[in-house]
């Protein structure tokens, strides 16, 4: 690490394990884990029911509770190239009651997925003011337990961005704020 | 005589036999079920459509706040105010009976776990009990009380989920409001007569409390799955994909120290069931009250079956020879209602009175053609159909969706040929019928009801009772489900005290070493139950790989389409006498309230959402299909 972190961060990890590429997200965290982090981050993989990871986020004192979550998976949305990495600052941006009732449902009902993650644990207020988003477009959804070349080719760079935007506030700063999917302009080619 | 369609007869010890004479006793010709609702062809609702403009179709797609992915199709007489064409569709492949074929059994225990979000503990036991079975292992004392524990708590998550988090919106004032307005207004001045339990003063306090995302009751169902999961991953390690069963007990390390732990989390549930029980009693008189025509919401005939859950640690051996007496001594006793009567406990009987059936599912047929049936009888000698789980082969046939041909992932499984209903009422039913239950200071089972005798907590003791209804519908299974968590609860603690005894005594061991047979072929089937009640896993081992896996889930008997008889499923014949009741004559403002609350009564968990293989790769969440683009010919 090169920048001390200076606010509390939860690296969490989503996705599905032996889900080949929706599988990243907790491949990151793996690996994140065996690092040497700064004081005040914490790796973790909340691939679990949102519900329960708004329990897991409320628990933390109130004195020490996480002022930003970096929160890295696959996630399938309609016109980008599989392997492309987003990342950017979410807008916190919260759909209509309705759909934030059928997230509820969702999360109780066993689904996991990153959107869902973060609308309910939004809602609920569990979640930091600060999240950063780092999503990766997967190329195959597949049981086994290896990504497509395309996804890990990206995988050493998904991680270095994880680390980065855990420890440095100069950083996150300069990533767009975005709704859940981000924008082109999101993109991340350097860092 | 427990049979009436199927041509089984039983000799003076009462050991079945096929009736003699008959060539095809279990062909399509075989007796067809009576007095049932039939389903309109589709001929004649094209009809109808044609001819009448207040007939329309109303499809829901997906079906919301349910547990993965299903679609109904409903054709409507607005006129009438009823439903004359009902289709429950599974919109997903269940795969893991194809992707159990030539494994290990045990890599069971995890993989069929996945098949559910909510409840993956029970398909990990229910395979488990299949490979004890299979390969004969019995689990030591501690292992099944421990294992019923587990389960316990499983289904302590799962009842107030269902309750306050999927069906309670039906009943909050955020839904009666928009389509029940008079009834609503009703509510804000009845009083609630059990407002000293639940302290809700008014029934309409109570409806406002139940609506989604801020009503009290939502947000305390959503702290009560945490309790209950807390408990649970002590002796399970994780929830819902528990990491400590196997074959032969359980391989968690129990200790006082776990077992205190786990009792804190369990007497929550002690008041909780009080509470819940009173709000489910006060909302149902509340809706009988203002219209007896909601009875007739959601109501069926009271066919009914459950493979009995929760096993005494003294009886269960694992054994389908002894299967019967270690069934009789469930606190949960397993058994079939035909019409509102226990026709059986006998767990053999139940096991060869089902059948499964594809005629409107994506599946080819797996018998006929001349192919030889692999196991005609059971491995005591008891008759099998060829439609029997151990004799069935999942064969996959996606195609277009016709109502006349295939129109669900579901399969279609009779008992008897009979349409029944799965459920933790069931489970109820059968053990105040039955009255089989161990002696225990806490459950009473009187022939008619279940009297629970809850502990003080913040509330006092408590006895409560469940009464085997008079009428069988929506309101029924919410309320029943209510008292099963009481009942749930009440097993629970006595287990606990049992469990306790045992590791007073030292007797701390929670599982039996076993070998996996390498040669020749065994057969196992599990016997348990998940939170909506029937589960069974039929495993064939042949040299010591899975040769066949067959699962029947809660929801594979009550999603089930209509049979080769004309017989609808329970969703579908459930809908069919359900009167449309919302205060609107406009059809365009129609929510289908009544129908949705028809449909989510019996818990629908269509066990598929977390992991699901088709040709096109894995899913894991679902997807939506588009019921009105039924390609439907007629007939």
């Amino acid at each position: 690490m090169t920048t001390a972190a200076s606010v509390r961060v939860i690296v969490a990890g989503l996705g599905y394990r032996n889900l080949r590429d929706h599988s990243v997200g907790v491949a990151v965290t793996d690996r994140l884990e065996r690092e040497a982090w700064p004081p005040g981050v914490v790796v973790e993989d909340l691939s679990y029911n949102p519900i329960a990871v708004v329990q897991r986020l409320e628990d933390e004192p109130a004195d020490q509770r996480f002022e930003r979550a970096v929160v890295v998976a696959a996630v399938e949305r309609n016109g980008r190239a599989p392997g492309t990495i987003v990342a950017y600052r979410w807008d916190g941006a919260l759909p209509v009651e309705e759909e934030i009732h059928r997230a509820v449902t969702e999360a109780v009902t066993g689904v996991i997925a990153l959107d869902n993650t973060l609308v309910v644990s939004r809602y609920f207020g569990a979640l930091p003011d600060e999240v950063v988003v780092v999503e990766v477009e997967p190329a195959i959804h597949e049981f086994g337990d290896t990504f497509s070349d395309v996804v890990a080719r990206r995988f050493d760079t998904m991680c270095d961005l994880v680390m980065v935007y855990a420890t440095s506030s100069e950083a996150v700063e300069r990533l767009p704020r975005a709704p859940l999917g981000g924008s082109v302009l999101a993109g991340v080619t350097s860092i | 005589m427990c049979f009436k369609n199927l041509p089984i007869e039983f000799d003076a010890e009462g050991k079945p036999h096929l009736r003699a004479g008959i060539a095809d006793p279990y062909g399509p010709t075989a007796t067809v079920p009576r007095g049932v609702p039939a389903q309109l062809t589709s001929g004649q609702v094209e009809e109808l459509l044609k001819r009448n403009g207040f007939i329309r179709e109303l499809d829901f797609d997906p079906v919301t706040r349910v547990a993965g992915a299903l679609a109904f199709h409903t054709v409507a007489d607005f006129k009438a105010r009823k439903v004359v064409e009902a289709r429950s569709m599974a919109t997903l492949f269940r795969g893991y009976e194809v992707i159990m074929v030539g494994r290990d059994p045990r890599d069971a225990i995890y993989i069929t776990s996945r098949a559910c979000g909510v409840c993956g503990g029970v398909h990990s036991v229910t395979s488990a009990m299949a490979i004890e079975m299979a390969i004969g292992c019995t689990p030591p004392p501690l292992g099944v009380l421990v294992r019923n524990l587990a389960l316990a708590l499983e289904f302590l998550y799962d009842h107030p989920l269902h309750l306050h988090l999927l069906a309670g919106p039906d009943y909050s004032s955020a839904m009666v409001r928009p389509t029940n307005p008079g009834l609503l207004t009703r509510a804000r001045t009845t009083e609630a007569p059990h407002a000293d339990v639940h302290g809700f003063r008014r029934i309409g306090d109570l409806m406002d409390d139940l609506n989604p995302l801020t009503g009290k009751l939502y947000l305390e169902a959503l702290h009560m799955t945490r309790v209950a999961r807390e408990a649970y991953v002590l002796i399970c390690g994780k929830y819902p994909h528990p990491q400590t069963i196997v074959p032969g007990g359980m391989s968690s390390t129990i200790t006082l120290s776990v077992m205190n732990e786990m009792f804190t989390r369990l007497a929550q549930f002690f008041d909780y069931s009080k509470k819940l029980t009173a709000i489910w009693d006060d909302l149902t008189e509340f809706f009988y009250a203002a219209n007896p025509a909601y009875k007739q919401v959601g109501s069926r005939r009271a066919n009914m079956i459950d493979s009995g859950i929760f096993d005494h640690h003294e009886a269960y051996d694992a054994t389908y020879a002894n299967a019967p007496a270690w069934g009789d001594r469930r606190w949960a006793t397993p058994g079939v209602i035909v019409d509102g009567e226990l026709v059986t406990t006998d767990l053999h009987r139940l096991n060869i009175g089902v059948e499964e059936f594809v005629d409107h599912s994506y599946y080819e047929e797996w018998s006929g053609n001349g192919q030889r049936q692999r196991f005609p009888n059971d491995p005591v000698g008891n008759p099998l159909s060829p439609y029997h789980p151990w004799n069935k082969v999942t064969k996959p046939r996606p195609q277009g969706q016709n109502w006349k041909e295939k129109y669900t992932w579901d399969t279609t499984p009779r008992w008897d040929r009979q349409s029944m209903e799965a459920g933790a009422y069931a489970r109820l039913w059968n053990t105040a019928v039955a009255r089989n239950l161990p002696p225990n200071p806490f459950i009473e089972s009187t022939g008619t009801s279940l009297k629970l005798r809850l502990p003080k907590g913040a509330l006092p003791e408590m006895e409560i009772e469940w009464k085997v209804p008079a009428v069988w519908n929506a309101f029924e299974r919410n309320r029943g489900r209510a008292y099963c968590t009481a009942f749930t609860a009440l097993v629970a603690l006595n287990n606990w005290l049992a469990a306790m005894d045992r590791v007073k005594l030292g007797d701390t061991r929670t599982s039996t070493p076993f070998e996996m047979p390498k040669r020749g072929e065994q057969l196992g089937v599990g016997f348990w139950g998940a939170g909506r009640g029937y589960l069974t896993h039929h495993l064939v081992l042949d040299r010591g790989a899975v040769a066949n896996y067959q699962i029947v889930t809660p929801s594979t008997w009550n999603a089930s389409p209509t049979d080769r008889w004309g017989q609808p499923g329970p969703y579908e014949e459930a809908v069919l006498n359900t009167p449309l009741l919302e205060e609107t004559d406009d059809p365009k403002q129609f929510k289908g309230i009544d129908i949705l609350r028809a449909i989510r009564s019996f818990d629908p968990c269509m066990p598929c959402t977390t992991h699901i293989h088709s040709d096109a790769g894995v899913i894991t969440r679902e997807v939506n299909t588009c019921a009105c683009g039924a390609d439907d010919d007629g007939g």
